[in-house]
């Protein structure tokens, strides 16, 4: 407890009796005729809401923006396949999502409603964070290219130059440079570098079903000072997960829309084989289902289909390509998705990590589960919302939970215990 | 120790926000029955400065994590009061009450108006409040991590907002 709080806490009180603050207000006089009806907008997550939904006490879960002690955390109940283990890697760091790792071990995490961006430093045995800046609107793109931290907030993109080395250096803003546009809803970002040095921006669309404005719904890629914007792909509802497979091609997970039930619409994994694809929102959606309210002709022509279907309302957002050695074999060059789990949903689904298999022609894709144990399911309840998913340079997998503002490490035992060098560099 | 401390700082509250967190301080909202994750996120919100307050901010900056959960906990379990004197205006009710019906406010904040996780209770809130409030989020002035309340509220005329804090403020 801090004696500061109450030293100010007592101050502000002081004021109050004192009447610096306040004078009695008058009651709000009785206007004339009432006004016209206001016609207000759904808010964005809720539109398309259907008549016969109109009673349902669904909306999206509440943020948790507190910390949480590790002892809360319940690491017991989370499993993971046999011969894997999990364990707290980083905690304390309420609402913690997308991750980025510097060249020299520094991990950074983004996060929405609180604001941050944190930084984490590797010291061994333990992790210790700190706020590396606060106050944005949902900073939940972070990515890390030579050197240099970059951010992507809505309506705002920082570039941290040398941060790893200069924990002071100030941010170089490179917002004009994007184009980020005026909307708010579906705007909080993944960034990631491809393989071609370019920096990855999803536009959701501002909506949950809507005919997108122009420059929304898709998926764009710039050069690494911000120029050359490119669209890369549409009809993407909101993609906030890519990475890219051995071979440079890009896949990425994308979420479907809601109010049309439990069953519908399936959350995507995606596959692009040409730049320009067209992957069907708002006409078209899960493997080929026309939407019910937003109409054309033929909807469904022309729209690349999903890989694999993540769930219905599953909230699939950070996926990432193993790369790594430390897991069996049959891991490799497979893809782990985080599910952040189900509002649109009367029984709850996802909150899990699943491994995404390719078929040999990048078409299809098995999903089967990884990181469980975060529902109970007969109360409907659950206790952790995995976010993220990043490679460690030893082959263990980082999880960022956004419920319990932690990271988890999964690992594999059944090999000789792999330990991080210093250097980052797996020892034989 | 820290029961001790909280005591302390729910006093200095209620020197604001009334006993028990029923305000009888005019602009000063109730806080009484409010969900506790709805105060916890207030409270962070203006401790982190997302949403601007020069009242509040200097109260909670520095505030620890458990001191903010402490109260929260606290002041939600507060019964509470309708301290709105006098009765409806036939008019202003009958206009109220449409807008809460057609505007389905009960679908987020519950048939009953008394709220649930991060959305407050807003039956047998202070009607200055409420005014003030709903015309801060019409006009984009209270900001915070959440921008429903923005949505729902975006070009409503001055008159409906004052229907709706008469009827509000003196519902149970
Ligand atoms: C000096 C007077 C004062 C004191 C002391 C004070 N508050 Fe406040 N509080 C206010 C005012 C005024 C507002 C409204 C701010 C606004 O809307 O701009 C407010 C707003 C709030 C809100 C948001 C409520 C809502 O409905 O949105 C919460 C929660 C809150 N205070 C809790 C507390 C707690 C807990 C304490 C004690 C640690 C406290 N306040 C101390 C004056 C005070
Ligand atoms: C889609 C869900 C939703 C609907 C519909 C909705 N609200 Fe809200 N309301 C919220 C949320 C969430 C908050 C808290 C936002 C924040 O943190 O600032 C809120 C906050 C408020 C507040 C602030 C109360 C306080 O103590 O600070 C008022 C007043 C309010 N709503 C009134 C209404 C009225 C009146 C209606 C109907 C016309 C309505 N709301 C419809 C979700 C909703």
């Amino acid at each position: 407890m801090s004696n500061a709080f109450q030293r100010t806490a007592c101050a502000a009180a002081l004021a109050a009796l004192f009447g610096v603050a306040y004078a009695q207000a008058p009651a709000p006089a009785a206007p004339a005729a009432p006004a016209a009806a206001a016609p207000a907008a759904p808010p964005a997550w809720k539109q398309g809401q259907p008549d016969s939904m109109k009673s349902s006490p669904l909306a999206p879960h509440p943020a948790r923006l507190t910390e949480t002690p590790v002892a809360d955390i319940p690491l017991a109940k989370f499993k993971v396949p046999a011969g894997f283990k999990v364990e707290v890697w980083a905690s304390g760091m309420p609402g913690a999502r997308m991750m980025a790792r510097g060249d020299k071990g520094k991990v950074y995490v983004g996060t929405r409603a609180i604001g941050r961006v944190y930084e984490i430093t590797d010291k061994g045995d333990k992790r210790e964070s700190r706020i590396l800046i606060d106050k944005l609107t949902q900073p939940n793109g972070v990515a890390f290219k030579d050197g240099s931290l970059y951010l992507v907030a809505i309506g705002k993109a920082l570039r941290f130059d040398g941060i790893e080395d200069n924990p002071n250096v100030q941010p170089v803003d490179f917002t004009d440079k994007l184009n980020l546009g005026k909307e708010q809803h579906h705007q909080w970002k993944f960034i990631a570098f491809g393989p071609d040095g370019k920096l990855y921006v999803p536009f959701g669309a501002p909506c949950n079903i809507c005919t997108p404005p122009e420059g929304y719904a898709q998926i764009r890629r710039y050069n690494k000072d911000g120029t050359g914007g490119e669209v890369i792909a549409t009809g993407v509802r909101n993609s906030v997960g890519f990475d890219w497979d051995s071979k440079g091609d890009f896949w990425f997970t994308d979420n479907g829309r809601d109010w049309a039930g439990d069953a519908k619409f399936d959350d995507e994994l995606n596959h692009l084989t040409k730049v320009g694809q067209n992957f069907g929102f708002p006409y078209c959606h899960s493997s080929g289902t026309p939407d019910p309210e937003i109409k054309k002709d033929k909807p469904c022509d022309n729209v690349t289909k999903p890989v694999a279907s993540m769930g219905e309302h599953s909230a699939a957002l950070g996926m990432r390509f193993y790369k790594g050695d430390m897991f069996p074999a049959d891991y490799k060059g497979a893809m782990f998705i985080a599910r952040h789990g189900s509002w649109n949903r009367t029984k709850l689904f996802g909150y899990d990590v699943v491994v995404a298999r390719a078929s040999a022609d990048g078409k299809s894709a098995k999903v089967t589960p990884f990181f469980t144990g975060t529902i109970d399911a007969k109360e409907n309840k659950f206790f952790a919302r995995p976010t993220d998913v990043m490679l460690m340079p030893d082959g263990s997998l980082l999880v960022s939970d956004e419920l319990n503002g932690a990271i988890y490490r999964i690992s594999y035992a059944g090999k000789a215990k792999a330990a991080p060098a210093k250097d980052g560099k797996t020892k034989a | 120790m820290i029961l001790a401390t909280i005591l302390v700082a729910a006093a200095v509250c209620e020197g604001c926000h009334g006993a028990g967190g029923n305000s009888t301080t005019a602009g000063t909202p109730s806080i009484a029955g409010q969900p506790e994750i709805f105060i916890t996120n207030q409270l962070i919100y203006f401790r982190e400065g997302l949403r601007p307050s020069p009242i509040m901010e200097p109260i909670v900056k520095g505030m620890k994590d458990p001191e903010v959960i402490a109260l929260a906990k606290q002041f939600s379990k507060s019964p509470v009061k309708v301290l709105a004197e006098g009765k409806a205006d036939a008019a202003l009710a009958k206009r109220g009450n449409a807008l809460i019906a057609t505007m389905f406010c009960g679908q987020c904040h519950l048939p009953t108006l008394a709220g649930r996780d991060q959305v407050p209770r807003i039956a047998a809130q202070r009607e200055d409040y409420l005014l003030a409030t709903m015309q801060a989020y019409r006009d984009n002035t209270r900001t915070g991590a959440d921008t429903t309340m923005a949505e729902v509220l975006r070009g409503m005329p001055d008159e409906d907002i004052k229907a709706l804090a008469h009827v509000l403020a003196r519902k149970k």
